[in-house]
């Protein structure tokens, strides 16, 4: 088996249930467990999936894999550093894009691939024959000098990938990184993460698509209410249809709760 | 070098946004132009004046003259025989006379010893129209005199008691507004639109992300305050009805002084509202926090601009020490180790909010919570 690159060791999340959410859900609990004791790992050169509903977890246990939020309990590793208590180490190895991080609009994305190259400490001649490579790949050297907010959404997508790999990151995290493309665009994305695999790097999404895990993921998480309910490699939890091991599995959980 | 990039992409914001270098300036050049029609519609001449003047010793050929003067510019004048100077004085002082000549004896037979002596208010514009057509006359007959004016209430004197008691005051809300016109968008306005994540997600260290921010947006309040500053200072005296030329009244070291209190001043107010900022969920909600703070400030700084002395404590309390600061800087009576007092105390709070400003930037409650 390859290099461990990234270990989550019973990762925990709540969150405060505010008056008004508990009136709107009939419920007295003050506090929501958002992930509950998740644990996995994710190898060099392997794309790794957390697959479940909407509401199961997966924005936060990537969140807290980028270090933005901490866990109440339990922690994980990224290339040997602790989101717990060396975050500032994990941002360096990490690259993250998530529709909840933005790019000021009035700045264009010449500026801004300068800007978050200099925030990761790349030096500038690196930071230009990457800025070149990636503007070209992606089409963006056209636009290169249109303010962010002029952006189409696709283009705003593809500036926002391409940004969060600015310092060539060994682990690449993207949260839904298909959402809200056209096909054309969501295909470019794709072929690039499978160039990142290709070139080595290990690469952590989430997503709800099935067929972007069957087409690109090497190992596979389905997490439901905040636990992982399966992890493996893909064709074992897929047995040959991943939407119907899915489902049954799903189904097997609820009913057992219900 | 994330220090020098976070400042740079806050500079290169500002210098490339015309918008926001307009607003920054605009207050100082509406302020001066506002103030300075203003002074010249209060400080209009009228058509004319009554002139009622005391008169003292002989010299009817200089009085005709001036009378002559004061009949061109359709003014009448009324020859008084001084009886206690005393009283007189306070009838001028109080605007029912309007100036009190005194001729020295055989003032027109001998010219080597020849004296005259004015009191007049400078305040009330008919005594200073008066002397204005007294020294011209005089001046022009030719003959030896000297001239002993007695204004009584030094125009500078004034200046200084209008400027001690306002420009404080002034300075501190311009500096506060300005302050809060880049900072609110700048740091509420990037955490509100998720900017400020992104950034956050970056290696950078917490306080350098919070000195990116202070520093050029502390550089850009300068600006706006020193142009509301220089705005209030030189249309000031326009609007009291006094000269420009009042101002050199204040030595060099007064205006050094008042530059050091706005360069500790600034940083200060930028940090305070950057954390209010920091803290807020939206601009909205940070701009009521701050209006709330505005109010605050303001009644503080109009309160003590009109309260008898304060104890030294007041070097301790910022804004306090800003306002008193200043009276004192104007009155002329601001020892030295006030004012290093004051700026270090201001500094001192400034490095104490940059600090709660990384440790709300390190917080996910404040930075994520809903």
């Amino acid at each position: 088996m390859s290099e461990e690159i990234v270990r989550a060791e019973g990762l925990k999340k709540t969150f405060l249930l505010s008056k008004k959410q508990q009136k709107i859900e009939k419920t007295g609990e003050t506090r929501r467990i958002a992930v509950n004791g998740l644990s996995f790992s994710a190898y060099r050169g392997e794309i790794y999936g957390l697959l479940g509903p909407n509401g199961a977890g997966k924005t936060t246990t990537l969140r807290m894999l980028s270090t933005l939020i901490r866990p109440d309990a339990g922690d994980a590793f990224i290339c040997g550093h602790s989101v717990v208590k060396e975050p500032a180490k994990v941002r360096d190895e990490i690259g993250f894009m998530t529709s909840e991080l933005k790019l000021e609009g009035f700045f264009t994305p010449d500026y801004l691939f300068d800007f978050f190259g200099a925030m990761h400490g790349v030096d500038k001649n690196t930071l230009q024959q990457r800025k070149r490579d990636l503007f070209s790949k992606f089409g963006i050297d056209k636009f290169a000098e249109v303010q962010v907010k002029n952006l189409s959404t696709g283009m705003l997508q593809k500036v926002s990938l391409v940004i969060s790999i600015v310092h060539d990151p060994t682990v690449v995290i993207f949260d839904e990184p298909t959402n809200g493309l056209d096909v054309l665009t969501a295909k470019v994305v794709t072929d690039f993460l499978a160039e990142l695999k290709a070139m080595g790097k290990s690469i952590l999404l989430s997503t709800h698509i099935f067929s972007l895990v069957e087409k690109l993921c090497d190992r596979v998480g389905i997490i439901f209410d905040g636990k992982m309910a399966a992890e493996g490699p893909l064709e074992e939890i897929a047995k040959g249809d991943l939407e119907k091991s899915f489902f049954d599995l799903y189904y097997s959980i609820k009913g057992e709760m219900v | 070098m994330k220090l020098l990039a976070l400042i740079k992409k806050e500079f290169h914001r500002f210098f490339h946004d015309p918008r926001l270098i307009i607003t920054m300036l605009l207050p100082g050049i509406v302020i001066f132009l506002l103030y300075t029609v203003m002074g010249e519609a209060i400080h209009a001449e009228p058509s004319t004046y009554d002139y009622k003047v005391y008169v003292q010793g002989e010299a009817p050929a200089v009085t005709s003259l001036i009378e002559a003067v004061v009949k061109e510019s359709k003014n009448t004048v009324e020859w008084l025989p001084l009886e206690d100077m005393d009283t007189a004085k306070k009838q001028v002082e109080e605007g029912e006379k309007t100036a009190i000549l005194t001729f020295t004896e055989n003032f027109e037979e001998l010219p080597e010893n020849s004296a005259v002596s004015i009191v007049y208010d400078p305040m009330d514009e008919a005594g200073s129209e008066f002397y204005a057509a007294t020294v011209a006359v005089l001046e022009r007959i030719g003959m030896k005199f000297s001239i002993h004016s007695e204004p009584l209430a030094s125009e500078e004197h004034i200046g200084r008691e209008i400027m001690q008691q306002i420009l404080p005051f002034i300075i501190v809300c311009f500096v506060f507004s300005a302050c809060m016109s880049v900072t609110l968008e700048s740091v509420a306005g990037e955490k509100e639109r998720g900017t400020l994540s992104t950034i956050l997600v970056t290696s950078a260290k917490r306080s350098h992300i919070a000195l990116g921010k202070i520093i050029p947006l502390a550089c850009f309040s300068m600006l706006g305050a020193l142009s509301s500053f220089l705005g209030v200072v030189l249309s000031m005296p326009k609007l009291m009805g006094l000269s420009v030329g009042m101002l050199g009244g204040y030595g060099f070291g007064t205006y050094v002084l008042l530059f050091l209190l706005i360069i500790s001043f600034v940083p200060l107010i930028v940090a305070l509202i950057s954390t209010i900022s920091t803290a807020a969920r939206s601009v909205k909600e940070a701009s009521a926090y701050t209006s709330v703070l505005m109010i605050f400030v303001m009644v503080l700084s109009l309160v003590t601009a009109f309260l008898p002395a304060i104890g030294n404590w007041a070097v301790a309390i910022p804004v306090l020490n800003a306002v008193v600061f200043m009276q004192q800087l104007l009155a002329g009576a601001l020892p030295v180790w006030q004012a290093l007092v004051s700026v270090g105390a201001n500094l001192l709070y400034t490095a104490a909010l940059v600090l709660a400003m990384t440790k709300m930037l390190s917080s996910e409650k404040i930075m994520f919570g809903k």
